[in-house]
């Protein structure tokens, strides 16, 4: 261990290791305070950063400036005032579900990375079960991004991301025709906002090369504006990125979820993993608030808390920092004035984390807004605050028929990212049956297919050190989609309510959903009871008036399919009941 | 095969503006297809159990559910034909006339009609609109949604609500959910005045000793599953929250009374033109839209502060809209603007047809003009009805004058105090509208309507 020395006028002690000599010295450079009193050492090849940081933002930088120095990951333990560290919430529910269960893998988190890893070890013969502390899949960052498959060109070349982005971009496009979830594919513009900007067009194209993206083009002014009418005047022209595409990442993800059960994965819901056995160092089971099941592989898809499941099973050799993202949903009315997905980064954002945000056309018709990015501690944190909506407006500002005042919602997300600001996907050096896939930050949803081919050959691997894996018999690629009424044609949409009157109920009047669709939702092979699930799936509470008429309604459905008293039905899950109880007298 | 209605006016919502318009429209002889998204009609007079209503139109003080029934009787002796739980999801012009794509429990229908009354109502501005930040737990929800769980389904939302905003159903709320057991810790409202009726500030909030705090808003809420507590604040003139004047107050619920909005999605799909003021469709005396053969009324038109004045409008919409489908010659239109000066917040209508304004003067209107229609009051006779809002509150009232642009005196009415809460009315003769318009041609022709506002003594 090396200790910063609180006064100047002690070295540090020279035994310390060179690397840790090194990060002191640009710890103690780059920190405000100078970083006395924190302490560096390695432990398994990555470096331990413990002590007390002044602020958030300066535990980050710290953070940064340790991951560039060649430990295997960063271990960031700095406390900070006034942002405790935070343990996870179980959910109120406790029963014994999976106690004494056996699953030659369970896979801890139902995002769109484990759900998209459940659905493609399922092509194995392998038992699958898939826990997921939430009351739905994609409860949480995959349910809160813009819903972008990126092309690949902002990830830096040689990284991790930049090659599961292009892969997975490939990828998602037939994997959502098996699906049945809508994507499409309406390219990215990256805006020049200056004619010194678009010089740099020569270097982008070489990264775009040098990443494997599919195509890129240099437009024009004129061209801009023609392609993209309602443009603002001041572009100077645009890379633009055909391969860039849109999808519903929760229905994504609900799809992928749905598609394994449908192949043989359990998937557990309200199910939170609370801490691992190991026995002679391998994961023998896996306690959760459901009671303990045996594991032979255990895939670490837990998105923010991943770092915390690596530390359940021994193995935290990197740790997580949290930055926010707050976007806008604009009115469905807006998404006819804008094509393609377009932001504009200003010159001083090349360097930054992120790219910047801009605006994207939604598959449903819609305009996203954002996001923003800052780093914020909280792993679940999706207050939004005033002036995040005022950081939005300069992309708005890009599209002249386009206004703030459009905007039906924003929401905010939160994004897992490791120091090294890479993604994690690997076995364990240390744990020989658990294997990582995270810190799975943008570019996560669309490199997600391909994170989950990998993740799926390494389980299979470790599988067939302790029995024969052979792939599954009957294992059905194609998902069958629920109706959707509203898109169907007149005779199409006729025939389908005289089979079932209640396709032609409408329940949701923004949105146009029906009764027979929330029904469908509630009765899936992932059924779901919580408004917030039923509205990822059907849209029903999405539009403009909020779930102000329908809110009742679709309380109604989820009661009487479900059994529940009527003021007993969820916003998302127990303890976030819509009422408590009936009123005087009333007998519901 | 889908189904086909062929009929003369289709009518788009059943609250009471679309109910008196499918009455009117039936009683001047139309063929009248009334098409309503709920189970029954009524609208949202269905959840509002408190009573005030009729008292203009009937002369006695009803409930929601009984004012509905008055119009719902009517239209049922009338042998009215309703189709419940059916929403339309196209509409477009053809061949003169309407077509509608409407879907139901027995399938799709494909409605065609020669005139069109849209009586959609309104909805709510929901928290996001109001730019609240913070959580998104249980427990945020508008008043319009607390009133249908309270007094339809019989659920109680929460134990200790706040409410934000002074909007008559957010008051109507505070009174209802105290006495349903409900703790109200108090309204908050950004205004510097209530934006409710003075009597729904006396009786819902000062009767229950329920505190209202002017210049106050939410800022934010807190909560994990369901709402622990809301931070208000102070606001300046301008309504930004003054830093440091934040409180956290501890509550369960939230419920926001912040603001009607006109629903208009059918309207713009129809290309019909809307006032950016009143957020509802530009219409005639007649509710007559800028699109021929498209009517409005109620709600969607601009957001009344009483049901008597949305079934008024309503009747006016019916009757103009069956005249409009008789068959004969329509008389041509000649639209005249009418101009709100800058003490208003809106008047309605925007438009005078001259057009129909002489062919009702001289007795000569088709169909309706000539029925006089039974049970209602208001709108029976063809005298145009305006109604305004001032844009503040004018303790020492306002003389309120409409005249031609040449200076030619319409209608002058000192009015002893205005305020925006408070729809005003009044209305003129067609007769006096065409003589004083007689001369006037081209493009300067139009009315103007100005506000003197008078000093308080």
């Amino acid at each position: 261990m090396l200790v910063i020395p609180r006064k100047d006028t002690n070295a540090p002690r020279d035994r310390a290791e060179p690397r840790l000599r090194d990060a002191a010295a640009m710890i103690a450079r780059r920190s405000r305070t100078g970083g006395r009193g924190i302490a560096l050492s390695e432990r398994g090849g990555s470096i331990v950063i413990e002590g007390q940081a002044p602020s958030y933002q300066e535990k980050v930088e710290i953070g940064w400036a340790a991951a560039k120095l060649g430990f295997k990951g960063v271990v960031n333990d700095l406390s900070v005032e006034g942002a405790p560290e935070e343990t996870l919430s179980p959910p109120l529910l406790a029963d014994s579900a999976l106690e004494g269960a056996y699953y030659d893998v369970v896979i801890v988190g139902g995002g769109v990375i484990g759900s998209a890893v459940a659905r493609e070890l399922t092509r194995l013969d392998l038992s699958v079960a898939l826990l997921e502390k939430e009351s739905d899949v994609a409860a949480h960052t995959s349910s809160r991004n813009d819903g972008m498959v990126h092309d690949g060109f902002a990830a830096k070349p040689g990284s991790k991301k930049a090659a599961y982005n292009v892969r997975g971009n490939r990828l998602w496009e037939p994997l959502c025709a098996e699906l049945g979830v809508e994507f499409k594919r309406p390219g990215s513009l990256i805006l020049f906002g200056s004619a010194l900007s678009a010089a740099a067009y020569p270097v982008m194209a070489e990264r775009a090369r040098r990443n494997g993206v599919d195509g890129w083009e240099f437009w024009s002014r004129a061209r801009v504006a023609a392609e993209e009418p309602n443009v603002a005047g001041d572009q100077h022209g645009a890379f633009f990125l055909p391969s860039a595409g849109v999808l519903s990442p929760y229905k994504a993800t609900v799809a992928l979820a749905e598609s394994a059960i449908m192949n043989g994965a359990r998937v557990f819901l309200d199910t939170c993993v609370l801490g691992m056995e190991l026995e002679s160092g391998r994961i023998a089971r896996v306690r959760t608030n459901r009671g303990a099941c045996r594991a032979g592989v255990v895939v670490n898809a837990a998105g923010n808390w991943s770092d915390v499941v690596a530390g359940m099973a021994g193995d935290r050799f990197f740790s997580l920092h949290q930055r926010r993202g707050t976007e806008a949903i604009l009115d469905a009315d807006t998404g006819r004035h804008l094509r393609h997905i377009m932001g504009m980064p200003r010159l001083v954002q090349i360097k930054s984390k992120t790219k910047g945000g801009g605006l994207v056309p939604t598959v449903e018709g819609n305009v996203l807004v954002g996001p923003t990015a800052a780093e914020a501690p909280g792993r679940e944190d999706y207050s939004t605050r005033a002036w995040e909506l005022r950081e939005l407006e300069k992309h708005v500002r890009l599209n002249t028929r386009l206004a703030m005042g459009q905007a039906i919602t924003y929401f905010a997300g939160v994004r897992p990212c490791t120091y090294e600001e890479d993604f994690v996907v690997e076995r364990s050096e240390r744990v020989p049956n658990l294997v990582h896939a995270a810190g799975i930050q943008s570019p996560g949803l669309a490199s997600a297919p391909a994170i989950a081919e990998d993740v799926a050959r390494m389980v299979a691997e470790i599988a067939s050190g302790f029995r024969a894996v052979r792939p599954r018999d009957g294992w059905k690629a194609r998902r069958s989609a629920a109706p959707e009424p509203r898109r169907l044609g007149p005779e199409a949409r006729n025939a389908l309510i005289l089979g079932n009157p209640a396709y032609g109920r409408i329940v949701c009047r923004c949105e146009e959903v029906s009764e027979g669709e929330i029904v469908d939702a509630v009765r899936s092979v992932l059924p779901v009871s919580s408004m917030d699930a039923v509205k990822r799936r059907t849209r029903a509470g999405m539009g403009r008036c909020h779930g102000g008429f329908c809110t009742p309604r679709v309380m109604e459905i989820v009661a009487r399919e479900t059994g529940s008293p009527l003021w007993a039905v969820t916003k998302k899950g127990p303890g976030s009941e819509l009422c408590v109880g009936p009123t005087k007298g009333a007998r519901v | 095969m889908s189904r086909r209605i062929d009929t003369d006016v289709v009518v788009l919502g059943a609250g009471p503006a679309g109910l008196a318009a499918a009455c009117a429209a039936m009683e001047a002889g139309a063929r009248v297809v009334l098409v309503e998204r709920e189970e029954r009609v009524g609208g949202i007079l269905k959840q509002c159990v408190h009573d005030g209503f009729g008292l203009v139109r009937y002369r006695s003080k009803l409930s929601g559910p009984e004012y509905a029934l008055r119009d719902a009787d009517r239209f049922a002796a009338l042998g009215g034909a309703v189709m419940l739980e059916a929403f339309v999801t196209k509409a477009e012009r053809r061949d003169g006339g309407f077509s509608l794509s409407c879907v139901d429990k027995g399938g799709v229908v494909e409605l065609s009609s020669k005139a069109l009354v849209l009586a959609t109502g309104c909805r709510e501005r929901t928290d996001r609109q109001v730019f609240i930040h913070g959580d998104r737990p249980a427990g945020i929800l508008t008043a319009g949604l607390a009133q249908y769980m309270i007094n339809v389904q019989g659920l109680l939302p929460g134990r200790r609500a706040l409410i934000l905003g002074s909007g008559d159903i957010g008051l109507i709320m505070a009174r209802r959910m105290t006495l349903e057991g409900m703790e109200v810790v108090g309204a908050h409202e950004a205004k510097p005045e209530p934006s409710g009726l003075s009597r729904n500030v006396r009786q819902c909030l000062e009767d229950f000793s329920i505190p209202l705090e002017l210049s106050s808003t939410v800022t934010s809420v807190r909560g994990g599953r369901r709402v622990e507590g809301v931070t208000t604040a102070r606001v300046d003139e301008a309504m930004r929250p003054i830093p440091g004047t934040e409180r956290d107050v501890e509550c369960d619920t939230l419920v926001l009374s912040v603001g009607l909005i006109p629903e208009n999605e059918l309207a713009r799909s129809l290309g019909v033109p809307l006032d950016p003021a009143t957020k509802g469709p530009k219409v005639d005396q007649s509710m007559h839209t800028l699109v021929d053969g498209v009517f409005a009324c109620g709600n969607a038109v601009h957001v009344n502060d009483l049901a008597d004045y949305v079934s008024e409008s309503g009747e006016t919409a019916g009757r103009a809209a069956a005249a409009y489908a008789s068959p004969g010659a329509r008389p041509e239109r000649r639209l005249v603007p009418v101009e709100a000066g800058p003490g208003f917040l809106y008047a309605v209508p925007q438009l005078v047809d001259l057009g129909s304004a002489a062919a009702e003067a001289s007795g000569g209107a088709t169909g309706a003009g000539s029925a006089g229609s039974a049970g209602s009051t208001g709108g029976a006779d063809e005298r145009a009805a305006f109604y305004f809002r001032s844009r503040a509150t004018m303790p020492g009232g306002a003389v309120v004058r409409m005249a031609t642009a040449d200076g030619t005196e319409l209608y002058k009415r000192r009015y002893a105090v205005l305020r925006p809460p408070e729809m005003e009315r009044f209305e003129l003769s067609p007769h006096a509208l065409s003589e004083a318009l007689a001369g006037m041609r081209g493009d300067g022709a139009r009315l103007v309507v100005g506000m003197e506002r008078l000093e308080p003594k």
